[in-house]
Protein backbone atom coordinates (compact mmCIF):
# COMPACT_ATOMS: atom_id res chain seq x y z
CA UNK A 1 0.00 0.00 0.00
CA UNK A 2 2.83 2.34 0.90
CA UNK A 3 4.23 1.96 -2.18
CA UNK A 4 1.54 1.99 -4.26
CA UNK A 5 0.75 5.31 -2.29
CA UNK A 6 3.83 6.50 -3.15
CA UNK A 7 4.32 5.74 -6.73
CA UNK A 8 0.70 6.80 -7.61
CA UNK A 9 1.17 10.30 -5.38
CA UNK A 10 4.71 10.88 -7.47
CA UNK A 11 3.14 10.30 -10.76
CA UNK A 12 -0.11 12.83 -10.38
CA UNK A 13 2.10 15.07 -8.24
CA UNK A 14 4.43 15.18 -11.44
CA UNK A 15 1.71 15.65 -14.06
CA UNK A 16 -0.47 17.89 -11.66
CA UNK A 17 3.15 20.06 -11.60
CA UNK A 18 3.17 19.91 -15.51
CA UNK A 19 -0.03 20.94 -16.11
CA UNK A 20 0.48 24.30 -13.27
CA UNK A 21 3.77 25.11 -14.20
CA UNK A 22 2.64 25.72 -17.96
CA UNK A 23 -0.50 27.42 -16.60
CA UNK A 24 1.62 29.49 -14.00
CA UNK A 25 4.20 30.52 -16.97
CA UNK A 26 1.38 32.36 -19.23
CA UNK A 27 -0.58 33.63 -16.10
CA UNK A 28 3.07 35.40 -15.03
CA UNK A 29 4.09 35.99 -18.85
CA UNK A 30 1.31 37.36 -20.22
CA UNK A 31 -1.21 37.83 -17.60
CA UNK A 32 -3.82 34.96 -19.01
CA UNK A 33 -5.93 32.81 -16.92
CA UNK A 34 -5.71 30.17 -19.24
CA UNK A 35 -9.18 28.12 -17.83
CA UNK A 36 -9.08 25.97 -21.11
CA UNK A 37 -5.75 25.02 -20.31
CA UNK A 38 -6.88 21.18 -19.09
CA UNK A 39 -8.96 21.04 -21.91
CA UNK A 40 -5.99 21.28 -24.27
CA UNK A 41 -4.55 18.12 -21.99
CA UNK A 42 -7.77 16.62 -22.96
CA UNK A 43 -6.90 17.18 -26.32
CA UNK A 44 -4.09 16.09 -26.59
CA UNK A 45 -5.60 12.75 -24.90
CA UNK A 46 -8.42 12.79 -27.49
CA UNK A 47 -5.84 12.87 -30.53
CA UNK A 48 -3.57 10.43 -29.23
CA UNK A 49 -6.72 8.36 -28.91
CA UNK A 50 -7.48 9.08 -32.70
CA UNK A 51 -3.76 8.46 -33.96
CA UNK A 52 -3.07 4.93 -32.02
CA UNK A 53 -6.92 3.42 -31.99
CA UNK A 54 -8.54 5.23 -35.36
CA UNK A 55 -5.75 5.58 -37.46
CA UNK A 56 -3.34 2.98 -36.45
CA UNK A 57 -0.70 4.36 -35.78
CA UNK A 58 2.61 3.59 -33.90
CA UNK A 59 1.63 4.73 -30.18
CA UNK A 60 4.66 7.19 -29.81
CA UNK A 61 4.29 9.00 -33.20
CA UNK A 62 0.44 9.94 -32.30
CA UNK A 63 2.12 11.21 -29.20
CA UNK A 64 4.39 13.34 -31.26
CA UNK A 65 2.24 14.19 -33.49
CA UNK A 66 -0.89 15.26 -30.87
CA UNK A 67 1.70 17.24 -29.23
CA UNK A 68 2.38 19.48 -31.90
CA UNK A 69 -1.12 19.64 -33.02
CA UNK A 70 -2.22 20.53 -29.34
CA UNK A 71 0.48 23.03 -29.30
CA UNK A 72 -0.42 24.35 -33.01
CA UNK A 73 -4.09 24.52 -31.77
CA UNK A 74 -3.07 26.51 -28.57
CA UNK A 75 -1.70 29.58 -30.45
CA UNK A 76 -4.72 29.66 -32.75
CA UNK A 77 -6.96 29.98 -29.76
CA UNK A 78 -4.52 32.51 -27.80
CA UNK A 79 -4.15 34.33 -31.21
CA UNK A 80 -8.28 34.48 -31.96
CA UNK A 81 -9.48 34.20 -28.48
CA UNK A 82 -6.93 35.68 -25.85
CA UNK A 83 -5.19 38.32 -27.43
CA UNK A 84 -7.37 40.65 -28.55
CA UNK A 85 -9.14 40.81 -25.60
CA UNK A 86 -6.07 40.22 -23.53
CA UNK A 87 -6.32 43.76 -21.23
CA UNK A 88 -9.63 43.31 -20.18
CA UNK A 89 -9.30 40.46 -17.13
CA UNK A 90 -12.85 39.29 -17.04
CA UNK A 91 -14.00 38.98 -21.06
CA UNK A 92 -10.18 36.84 -21.33
CA UNK A 93 -11.30 34.40 -18.43
CA UNK A 94 -15.01 33.98 -19.97
CA UNK A 95 -13.16 33.54 -23.20
CA UNK A 96 -10.96 30.60 -22.03
CA UNK A 97 -13.86 28.88 -19.96
CA UNK A 98 -15.97 29.35 -23.24
CA UNK A 99 -12.84 27.35 -24.96
CA UNK A 100 -13.01 24.76 -22.37
CA UNK A 101 -16.61 24.42 -22.93
CA UNK A 102 -16.60 24.21 -26.55
CA UNK A 103 -13.34 21.15 -26.57
CA UNK A 104 -16.01 19.55 -24.71
CA UNK A 105 -18.47 19.72 -26.79
CA UNK A 106 -17.13 19.05 -29.50
CA UNK A 107 -15.06 15.72 -28.52
CA UNK A 108 -18.59 14.70 -26.95
CA UNK A 109 -20.26 15.41 -30.44
CA UNK A 110 -17.54 13.25 -32.37
CA UNK A 111 -16.85 10.51 -29.77
CA UNK A 112 -19.59 10.42 -27.89
CA UNK A 113 -19.57 10.33 -23.85
CA UNK A 114 -17.75 6.56 -24.05
CA UNK A 115 -15.00 5.78 -21.86
CA UNK A 116 -12.10 5.31 -24.51
CA UNK A 117 -8.71 3.94 -23.15
CA UNK A 118 -5.06 3.83 -25.09
CA UNK A 119 -2.70 1.24 -24.47
CA UNK A 120 0.30 1.43 -22.89
CA UNK A 121 3.88 2.03 -24.70
CA UNK A 122 5.33 -0.48 -22.76
CA UNK A 123 3.97 -3.86 -20.90
CA UNK A 124 4.97 -5.79 -17.80
CA UNK A 125 5.94 -5.00 -14.53
CA UNK A 126 8.10 -5.04 -11.74
CA UNK A 127 7.98 -5.37 -8.80
CA UNK A 128 9.35 -2.66 -5.92
CA UNK A 129 9.34 -4.39 -2.14
CA UNK A 130 6.72 -6.91 -2.82
CA UNK A 131 4.44 -4.50 -4.92
CA UNK A 132 3.88 -4.77 -8.43
CA UNK A 133 4.07 -1.93 -10.28
CA UNK A 134 3.74 -1.48 -14.22
CA UNK A 135 6.11 -0.37 -16.61
CA UNK A 136 3.80 1.88 -17.80
CA UNK A 137 3.56 3.90 -14.59
CA UNK A 138 7.43 3.85 -14.44
CA UNK A 139 7.75 5.53 -17.52
CA UNK A 140 4.76 8.15 -17.19
CA UNK A 141 7.02 8.46 -13.86
CA UNK A 142 10.47 8.72 -15.50
CA UNK A 143 8.91 10.94 -18.35
CA UNK A 144 7.13 13.63 -16.89
CA UNK A 145 9.99 14.16 -14.00
CA UNK A 146 12.83 14.34 -17.34
CA UNK A 147 10.00 16.87 -18.82
CA UNK A 148 10.25 18.75 -15.59
CA UNK A 149 14.09 18.92 -15.05
CA UNK A 150 13.86 20.07 -19.55
CA UNK A 151 12.12 22.98 -18.65
CA UNK A 152 13.97 24.34 -15.66
CA UNK A 153 17.14 24.19 -17.68
CA UNK A 154 15.23 25.86 -20.18
CA UNK A 155 13.78 28.57 -17.92
CA UNK A 156 17.22 29.02 -16.00
CA UNK A 157 19.95 28.40 -18.50
CA UNK A 158 18.59 29.75 -22.05
CA UNK A 159 18.32 33.17 -23.58
CA UNK A 160 14.96 32.80 -24.43
CA UNK A 161 13.97 31.36 -20.71
CA UNK A 162 15.93 34.51 -19.59
CA UNK A 163 13.63 36.73 -21.80
CA UNK A 164 10.52 34.80 -20.17
CA UNK A 165 11.53 35.24 -16.80
CA UNK A 166 12.15 39.02 -17.71
CA UNK A 167 8.60 39.27 -18.81
CA UNK A 168 6.76 37.52 -16.37
CA UNK A 169 8.92 40.17 -14.02
CA UNK A 170 7.99 43.37 -15.50
CA UNK A 171 7.14 43.90 -18.56
CA UNK A 172 7.71 47.41 -19.32
CA UNK A 173 11.35 46.87 -18.32
CA UNK A 174 11.62 43.85 -20.04
CA UNK A 175 10.41 46.35 -23.45
CA UNK A 176 13.51 48.31 -22.26
CA UNK A 177 15.90 45.37 -22.73
CA UNK A 178 15.18 44.86 -26.28
CA UNK A 179 12.98 41.84 -25.59
CA UNK A 180 9.79 41.78 -27.98
CA UNK A 181 7.32 41.41 -25.37
CA UNK A 182 4.38 40.12 -27.93
CA UNK A 183 7.20 37.42 -29.01
CA UNK A 184 7.58 36.51 -25.66
CA UNK A 185 3.92 35.98 -24.89
CA UNK A 186 3.77 33.13 -27.54
CA UNK A 187 6.50 31.40 -26.67
CA UNK A 188 5.15 31.34 -23.92
CA UNK A 189 1.70 30.02 -24.58
CA UNK A 190 3.70 27.56 -26.86
CA UNK A 191 5.43 26.14 -24.12
CA UNK A 192 2.90 26.13 -21.81
CA UNK A 193 0.49 24.28 -24.33
CA UNK A 194 3.38 21.99 -24.89
CA UNK A 195 3.81 20.82 -21.02
CA UNK A 196 0.02 20.86 -20.80
CA UNK A 197 0.04 18.20 -24.18
CA UNK A 198 2.84 16.15 -22.37
CA UNK A 199 0.60 15.53 -19.89
CA UNK A 200 -1.99 14.43 -21.52
CA UNK A 201 0.29 11.74 -23.52
CA UNK A 202 2.17 11.02 -20.26
CA UNK A 203 -1.40 10.02 -18.79
CA UNK A 204 -3.22 9.00 -21.42
CA UNK A 205 -2.41 5.25 -20.85
CA UNK A 206 -3.05 5.40 -17.33
CA UNK A 207 -6.71 6.91 -17.42
CA UNK A 208 -9.49 6.68 -20.06
CA UNK A 209 -10.57 9.36 -22.23
CA UNK A 210 -13.61 11.18 -22.44
CA UNK A 211 -15.01 14.51 -22.84
CA UNK A 212 -15.20 16.01 -18.72
CA UNK A 213 -11.40 14.44 -18.43
CA UNK A 214 -10.32 17.94 -18.03
CA UNK A 215 -12.53 18.86 -14.88
CA UNK A 216 -10.63 17.20 -12.41
CA UNK A 217 -7.12 18.03 -12.80
CA UNK A 218 -8.44 21.97 -13.91
CA UNK A 219 -9.81 21.81 -10.18
CA UNK A 220 -6.85 20.43 -8.82
CA UNK A 221 -4.35 22.80 -11.07
CA UNK A 222 -6.16 26.01 -9.47
CA UNK A 223 -5.62 24.54 -6.15
CA UNK A 224 -2.46 23.74 -6.65
CA UNK A 225 -1.61 27.05 -8.03
CA UNK A 226 -3.11 29.06 -5.41
CA UNK A 227 -1.37 27.10 -2.78
CA UNK A 228 2.17 27.75 -4.21
CA UNK A 229 1.27 31.52 -4.51
CA UNK A 230 -0.20 33.01 -7.52
CA UNK A 231 2.72 32.89 -10.19
CA UNK A 232 5.70 31.08 -8.15
CA UNK A 233 6.81 28.47 -10.04
CA UNK A 234 8.27 26.59 -7.29
CA UNK A 235 5.11 27.15 -5.41
CA UNK A 236 3.66 25.72 -8.34
CA UNK A 237 6.11 22.54 -8.29
CA UNK A 238 5.82 21.97 -4.48
CA UNK A 239 1.88 22.14 -4.30
CA UNK A 240 1.40 19.72 -7.15
CA UNK A 241 3.36 17.14 -5.15
CA UNK A 242 0.99 17.95 -1.93
CA UNK A 243 -1.88 17.67 -3.62
CA UNK A 244 -1.04 14.95 -5.80
CA UNK A 245 0.10 13.00 -2.31
CA UNK A 246 -2.63 14.06 -0.76
CA UNK A 247 -5.31 12.69 -3.64
CA UNK A 248 -3.16 9.58 -3.95
CA UNK A 249 -3.80 9.14 -0.05
CA UNK A 250 -7.31 9.82 -0.21
CA UNK A 251 -8.20 7.35 -3.08
CA UNK A 252 -5.80 4.70 -1.33
CA UNK A 253 -6.53 4.92 2.10
CA UNK A 254 -10.79 5.67 2.45
CA UNK A 255 -12.61 2.82 1.19
CA UNK A 256 -15.04 4.26 -2.12
CA UNK A 257 -13.19 7.51 -0.85
CA UNK A 258 -12.00 8.39 -4.54
CA UNK A 259 -15.27 11.23 -4.45
CA UNK A 260 -13.79 13.18 -1.55
CA UNK A 261 -10.27 14.11 -3.73
CA UNK A 262 -11.33 17.07 -5.15
CA UNK A 263 -13.04 18.41 -1.35
CA UNK A 264 -9.29 17.24 0.31
CA UNK A 265 -7.38 19.19 -2.24
CA UNK A 266 -9.33 21.75 -2.17
CA UNK A 267 -9.52 22.33 1.69
CA UNK A 268 -6.03 22.22 2.41
CA UNK A 269 -5.82 24.91 -0.51
CA UNK A 270 -8.13 26.88 2.21
CA UNK A 271 -6.44 25.78 5.13
CA UNK A 272 -2.72 26.90 3.77
CA UNK A 273 -4.32 30.16 2.51
CA UNK A 274 -5.67 30.92 6.01
CA UNK A 275 -2.45 30.62 7.83
CA UNK A 276 -0.33 32.10 4.40
CA UNK A 277 -3.17 34.44 2.13
CA UNK A 278 -0.22 34.85 -0.36
CA UNK A 279 0.51 30.74 -0.96
CA UNK A 280 3.54 28.85 0.12
CA UNK A 281 5.65 30.67 -1.97
CA UNK A 282 3.96 33.81 -2.57
CA UNK A 283 5.33 37.09 -3.47
CA UNK A 284 2.66 39.95 -2.55
CA UNK A 285 2.83 41.84 -5.48
CA UNK A 286 4.25 45.36 -6.03
CA UNK A 287 2.26 47.56 -8.72
CA UNK A 288 5.03 48.31 -11.06
CA UNK A 289 3.95 50.78 -13.34
CA UNK B 1 22.47 65.48 -33.61
CA UNK B 2 22.25 62.59 -31.74
CA UNK B 3 18.73 63.28 -30.63
CA UNK B 4 16.06 65.40 -32.28
CA UNK B 5 12.67 65.53 -30.59
CA UNK B 6 10.56 67.98 -32.58
CA UNK B 7 6.42 69.15 -31.24
CA UNK B 8 6.07 66.09 -28.72
CA UNK B 9 2.54 65.82 -27.20
CA UNK B 10 1.29 63.06 -25.14
CA UNK B 11 -2.19 62.83 -23.58
CA UNK B 12 -3.22 60.19 -21.64
CA UNK B 13 -7.04 60.14 -21.23
CA UNK B 14 -7.22 63.80 -22.42
CA UNK B 15 -4.68 65.05 -19.53
CA UNK B 16 -1.93 66.35 -21.79
CA UNK B 17 1.28 65.31 -19.92
CA UNK B 18 3.42 66.42 -22.76
CA UNK B 19 2.78 69.76 -24.53
CA UNK B 20 4.21 70.23 -28.18
CA UNK B 21 8.27 69.49 -26.60
CA UNK B 22 10.95 70.09 -28.66
CA UNK B 23 14.59 69.15 -27.56
CA UNK B 24 18.13 68.34 -28.71
CA UNK B 25 20.72 66.52 -27.88
CA UNK B 26 24.58 66.32 -29.30
CA UNK B 27 26.85 63.17 -29.37
CA UNK B 28 29.21 63.35 -26.47
CA UNK B 29 27.19 65.94 -24.09
CA UNK B 30 25.66 65.67 -20.63
CA UNK B 31 21.83 66.96 -20.97
CA UNK B 32 20.20 67.78 -17.74
CA UNK B 33 15.80 67.73 -17.67
CA UNK B 34 14.50 68.94 -14.55
CA UNK B 35 11.72 70.62 -13.04
CA UNK B 36 8.85 70.08 -10.36
CA UNK B 37 6.81 66.39 -9.21
CA UNK B 38 5.27 65.58 -11.98
CA UNK B 39 6.61 67.79 -14.76
CA UNK B 40 6.37 64.97 -16.99
CA UNK B 41 9.76 64.42 -17.03
CA UNK B 42 9.50 60.59 -16.82
CA UNK B 43 6.45 60.43 -19.46
CA UNK B 44 8.71 62.85 -21.81
CA UNK B 45 11.59 60.04 -21.45
CA UNK B 46 9.34 57.33 -22.08
CA UNK B 47 8.06 58.92 -25.34
CA UNK B 48 11.24 59.10 -26.67
CA UNK B 49 11.96 55.08 -25.93
CA UNK B 50 8.45 53.93 -27.27
CA UNK B 51 6.48 52.93 -23.76
CA UNK B 52 4.46 55.17 -24.15
CA UNK B 53 3.63 53.64 -27.93
CA UNK B 54 3.83 50.53 -26.23
CA UNK B 55 0.94 51.66 -23.82
CA UNK B 56 -1.20 52.63 -26.45
CA UNK B 57 -0.76 49.83 -28.39
CA UNK B 58 -1.29 47.32 -25.42
CA UNK B 59 -4.13 48.98 -23.80
CA UNK B 60 -5.55 49.84 -27.08
CA UNK B 61 -9.55 49.35 -26.47
CA UNK B 62 -9.19 49.73 -22.33
CA UNK B 63 -10.55 52.57 -19.60
CA UNK B 64 -6.88 53.68 -19.44
CA UNK B 65 -6.07 53.29 -23.36
CA UNK B 66 -7.60 56.59 -24.58
CA UNK B 67 -3.99 57.48 -25.35
CA UNK B 68 -2.63 60.13 -27.92
CA UNK B 69 1.38 60.66 -29.01
CA UNK B 70 2.48 63.10 -31.62
CA UNK B 71 5.31 64.45 -32.83
CA UNK B 72 8.65 63.58 -34.50
CA UNK B 73 11.61 61.56 -32.38
CA UNK B 74 14.75 61.17 -35.12
CA UNK B 75 17.85 59.14 -33.48
CA UNK B 76 20.95 58.92 -35.48
CA UNK B 77 19.56 60.40 -38.46
CA UNK B 78 16.56 58.09 -38.18
CA UNK B 79 13.37 58.01 -37.53
CA UNK B 80 11.93 56.59 -34.64
CA UNK B 81 8.94 57.67 -33.76
CA UNK B 82 7.25 54.28 -34.98
CA UNK B 83 9.93 52.33 -34.20
CA UNK B 84 8.82 49.78 -31.33
CA UNK B 85 10.39 50.37 -27.69
CA UNK B 86 12.58 46.48 -28.31
CA UNK B 87 13.65 47.74 -31.60
CA UNK B 88 14.53 51.50 -30.08
CA UNK B 89 17.22 49.71 -27.66
CA UNK B 90 19.04 47.89 -30.56
CA UNK B 91 19.85 51.17 -31.95
CA UNK B 92 21.56 52.31 -28.68
CA UNK B 93 19.16 54.66 -27.49
CA UNK B 94 18.80 52.98 -23.67
CA UNK B 95 16.62 54.01 -20.86
CA UNK B 96 17.54 53.29 -17.17
CA UNK B 97 14.27 54.26 -15.54
CA UNK B 98 12.63 55.70 -12.71
CA UNK B 99 12.90 53.34 -9.40
CA UNK B 100 15.52 51.33 -10.92
CA UNK B 101 13.28 47.97 -11.20
CA UNK B 102 15.41 45.82 -11.37
CA UNK B 103 14.34 42.24 -11.96
CA UNK B 104 14.04 41.40 -8.18
CA UNK B 105 13.68 37.75 -8.14
CA UNK B 106 16.83 36.71 -10.89
CA UNK B 107 20.30 37.20 -9.57
CA UNK B 108 22.92 40.23 -10.37
CA UNK B 109 23.84 38.45 -13.21
CA UNK B 110 20.59 37.44 -14.35
CA UNK B 111 19.82 41.33 -14.53
CA UNK B 112 23.03 41.98 -15.99
CA UNK B 113 22.50 39.62 -18.35
CA UNK B 114 19.10 40.80 -19.47
CA UNK B 115 20.97 43.94 -20.56
CA UNK B 116 22.73 42.21 -23.11
CA UNK B 117 20.21 40.24 -24.77
CA UNK B 118 20.08 41.20 -28.14
CA UNK B 119 23.73 41.43 -28.16
CA UNK B 120 24.46 37.68 -26.21
CA UNK B 121 25.39 36.36 -29.78
CA UNK B 122 27.49 38.72 -31.13
CA UNK B 123 29.81 39.58 -28.34
CA UNK B 124 31.29 38.56 -25.65
CA UNK B 125 29.51 39.25 -23.10
CA UNK B 126 32.37 38.33 -20.14
CA UNK B 127 34.13 41.52 -21.66
CA UNK B 128 31.14 43.64 -21.41
CA UNK B 129 30.98 42.29 -17.90
CA UNK B 130 33.89 43.29 -16.99
CA UNK B 131 33.57 46.85 -17.81
CA UNK B 132 30.75 46.73 -16.04
CA UNK B 133 32.68 45.38 -12.77
CA UNK B 134 35.34 47.89 -13.62
CA UNK B 135 32.58 50.91 -12.98
CA UNK B 136 30.81 48.84 -10.51
CA UNK B 137 33.13 46.63 -8.70
CA UNK B 138 30.36 46.48 -6.19
CA UNK B 139 28.01 44.11 -8.53
CA UNK B 140 30.95 41.91 -9.47
CA UNK B 141 31.39 41.07 -5.83
CA UNK B 142 27.73 40.53 -5.54
CA UNK B 143 26.89 38.20 -8.87
CA UNK B 144 24.55 35.72 -7.54
CA UNK B 145 22.84 37.52 -4.58
CA UNK B 146 19.14 38.13 -5.65
CA UNK B 147 18.96 41.59 -6.80
CA UNK B 148 15.82 42.33 -4.44
CA UNK B 149 18.27 42.02 -1.64
CA UNK B 150 20.81 44.36 -2.94
CA UNK B 151 20.46 48.08 -1.00
CA UNK B 152 19.12 50.73 -2.51
CA UNK B 153 22.45 52.14 -4.02
CA UNK B 154 23.33 48.45 -5.14
CA UNK B 155 19.87 48.66 -6.95
CA UNK B 156 20.87 51.93 -8.50
CA UNK B 157 24.48 50.69 -9.94
CA UNK B 158 22.64 47.51 -10.88
CA UNK B 159 20.23 49.23 -13.12
CA UNK B 160 22.74 51.90 -14.69
CA UNK B 161 25.23 48.53 -15.32
CA UNK B 162 22.28 46.65 -17.03
CA UNK B 163 21.25 49.46 -19.41
CA UNK B 164 25.25 49.99 -20.13
CA UNK B 165 25.53 46.41 -21.08
CA UNK B 166 22.59 47.38 -23.65
CA UNK B 167 25.60 49.57 -25.48
CA UNK B 168 24.11 52.70 -25.52
CA UNK B 169 25.11 55.00 -27.75
CA UNK B 170 22.85 57.90 -25.60
CA UNK B 171 21.94 57.03 -22.10
CA UNK B 172 18.43 58.34 -20.51
CA UNK B 173 18.69 58.02 -17.15
CA UNK B 174 15.86 59.03 -14.80
CA UNK B 175 16.21 59.97 -11.63
CA UNK B 176 19.30 58.18 -10.38
CA UNK B 177 19.79 59.54 -6.95
CA UNK B 178 16.08 59.44 -5.36
CA UNK B 179 15.80 57.92 -1.96
CA UNK B 180 19.68 57.56 -1.61
CA UNK B 181 21.69 58.94 1.28
CA UNK B 182 23.69 62.04 0.64
CA UNK B 183 26.91 60.03 0.23
CA UNK B 184 25.55 58.05 -1.79
CA UNK B 185 23.73 60.59 -4.30
CA UNK B 186 27.57 61.78 -4.40
CA UNK B 187 29.27 58.22 -5.48
CA UNK B 188 26.21 57.79 -8.26
CA UNK B 189 26.89 61.05 -9.72
CA UNK B 190 30.56 60.83 -10.02
CA UNK B 191 30.11 57.00 -11.85
CA UNK B 192 27.91 58.91 -14.36
CA UNK B 193 30.36 61.39 -15.16
CA UNK B 194 32.80 58.60 -15.26
CA UNK B 195 30.47 57.29 -17.89
CA UNK B 196 30.64 60.01 -19.81
CA UNK B 197 34.08 60.59 -20.00
CA UNK B 198 33.86 56.81 -21.52
CA UNK B 199 32.51 58.72 -24.91
CA UNK B 200 28.55 58.08 -23.94
CA UNK B 201 26.56 60.68 -24.47
CA UNK B 202 23.62 60.96 -21.10
CA UNK B 203 20.62 62.65 -20.70
CA UNK B 204 19.56 63.35 -16.99
CA UNK B 205 16.74 63.91 -15.15
CA UNK B 206 16.83 64.94 -11.59
CA UNK B 207 15.50 66.42 -8.94
CA UNK B 208 19.03 66.99 -7.59
CA UNK B 209 19.14 70.62 -9.68
CA UNK B 210 22.92 71.71 -7.84
CA UNK B 211 24.62 68.45 -8.53
CA UNK B 212 23.63 67.91 -11.61
CA UNK B 213 23.64 71.58 -13.37
CA UNK B 214 27.95 71.13 -12.02
CA UNK B 215 27.80 68.06 -14.33
CA UNK B 216 25.99 68.84 -17.46
CA UNK B 217 26.51 71.39 -20.08
CA UNK B 218 23.26 72.17 -21.08
CA UNK B 219 20.22 71.56 -19.23
CA UNK B 220 16.20 71.68 -20.37
CA UNK B 221 13.59 72.76 -17.43
CA UNK B 222 9.79 71.24 -17.74
CA UNK B 223 6.93 72.14 -16.11
CA UNK B 224 3.54 70.73 -16.60
CA UNK B 225 4.78 69.10 -19.29
CA UNK B 226 6.26 72.11 -21.28
CA UNK B 227 9.97 73.10 -21.70
CA UNK B 228 10.08 76.56 -20.18
CA UNK B 229 13.53 77.76 -20.34
CA UNK B 230 16.69 75.86 -21.84
CA UNK B 231 20.19 76.49 -22.29
CA UNK B 232 23.65 76.10 -20.52
CA UNK B 233 23.16 75.61 -16.52
CA UNK B 234 25.46 78.46 -15.91
CA UNK B 235 22.89 80.97 -17.18
CA UNK B 236 19.41 79.23 -16.07
CA UNK B 237 21.11 79.94 -12.86
CA UNK B 238 21.73 83.68 -13.17
CA UNK B 239 17.98 84.07 -14.16
CA UNK B 240 16.14 84.79 -10.95
CA UNK B 241 12.78 83.74 -11.74
CA UNK B 242 13.73 80.41 -12.81
CA UNK B 243 16.17 79.75 -10.12
CA UNK B 244 13.76 80.43 -7.66
CA UNK B 245 10.03 78.87 -9.25
CA UNK B 246 11.18 76.36 -10.90
CA UNK B 247 15.07 75.11 -9.40
CA UNK B 248 14.27 75.68 -5.87
CA UNK B 249 17.95 77.26 -5.36
N1 LIG C 1 -0.33 56.34 -17.33
C1 LIG C 1 -0.75 57.54 -16.93
N2 LIG C 1 -2.05 57.87 -17.00
C2 LIG C 1 -2.48 59.07 -16.60
N3 LIG C 1 -1.68 60.01 -16.07
C3 LIG C 1 -0.37 59.74 -15.97
C4 LIG C 1 0.16 58.51 -16.39
N4 LIG C 1 1.50 58.52 -16.16
C5 LIG C 1 1.77 59.72 -15.61
N5 LIG C 1 0.66 60.44 -15.49
C6 LIG C 1 0.58 61.83 -14.95
O1 LIG C 1 1.44 62.63 -15.72
C7 LIG C 1 2.05 63.62 -14.94
C8 LIG C 1 3.52 63.60 -15.18
O2 LIG C 1 4.06 62.39 -14.67
P1 LIG C 1 5.61 62.06 -14.73
O3 LIG C 1 5.82 60.79 -14.02
O4 LIG C 1 6.05 62.13 -16.14
O5 LIG C 1 6.24 63.26 -13.92
P2 LIG C 1 7.72 63.46 -13.45
O6 LIG C 1 8.13 64.80 -13.93
O7 LIG C 1 8.54 62.32 -13.85
O8 LIG C 1 7.55 63.50 -11.88
P3 LIG C 1 8.55 62.95 -10.74
O9 LIG C 1 9.61 63.97 -10.60
O10 LIG C 1 7.68 62.91 -9.54
O11 LIG C 1 9.04 61.64 -11.17
C9 LIG C 1 1.64 63.34 -13.51
O12 LIG C 1 0.64 64.27 -13.17
C10 LIG C 1 1.09 61.94 -13.55
O13 LIG C 1 0.06 61.80 -12.62
MG1 LIG D 1 9.53 60.86 -12.89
Amino acid sequence: MIVDILIDGLIKGSVYALLAIGFSLVLGVARIVNIAHTALYMTSAYLIYVGTKMMGLPTIVSMVAAVFLTILLGLLIYNYFIRPIQEHEAAMLISTIAVAMMLQEVFLMIFGGHYLGVNPLVRGYLTVLGVRVTNQHLLALGLAIIVLISTRFFLMKTRTGLAIRATAQDREVANLMGMNVNGVAMITMAVSVGLASIAGAIVVPLVTVEPTMWMHPLVMMLAIVVLGGLGSLEGSFVGAYILGFSESLVVFMVPMGSFLKDSVALSIMILVLLIRPEGLFGVSFEEER
Amino acid sequence: MLLDVSNLTVCYDRAMLINDVSLYVEEGEMVSLVGPNGAGKSTLLRAITGLVAWDKMTLKGTAEGDITLKGNIVFDGKDISKTPAHEIVRRGLVHCPERRRPFKEMTVRENLMSGAYLHMKKWDVQQELEKVFKLFPVLGDRLNQVSGTLSGGEQQMLAVGRALMSRPKLLLIDEPSTGLAPLMRKEVFNKILEIKNLGITIMLVEQEVASVFSMASRSYVLSSGKIIAQGKCSELLEDEMIRRTYLGL
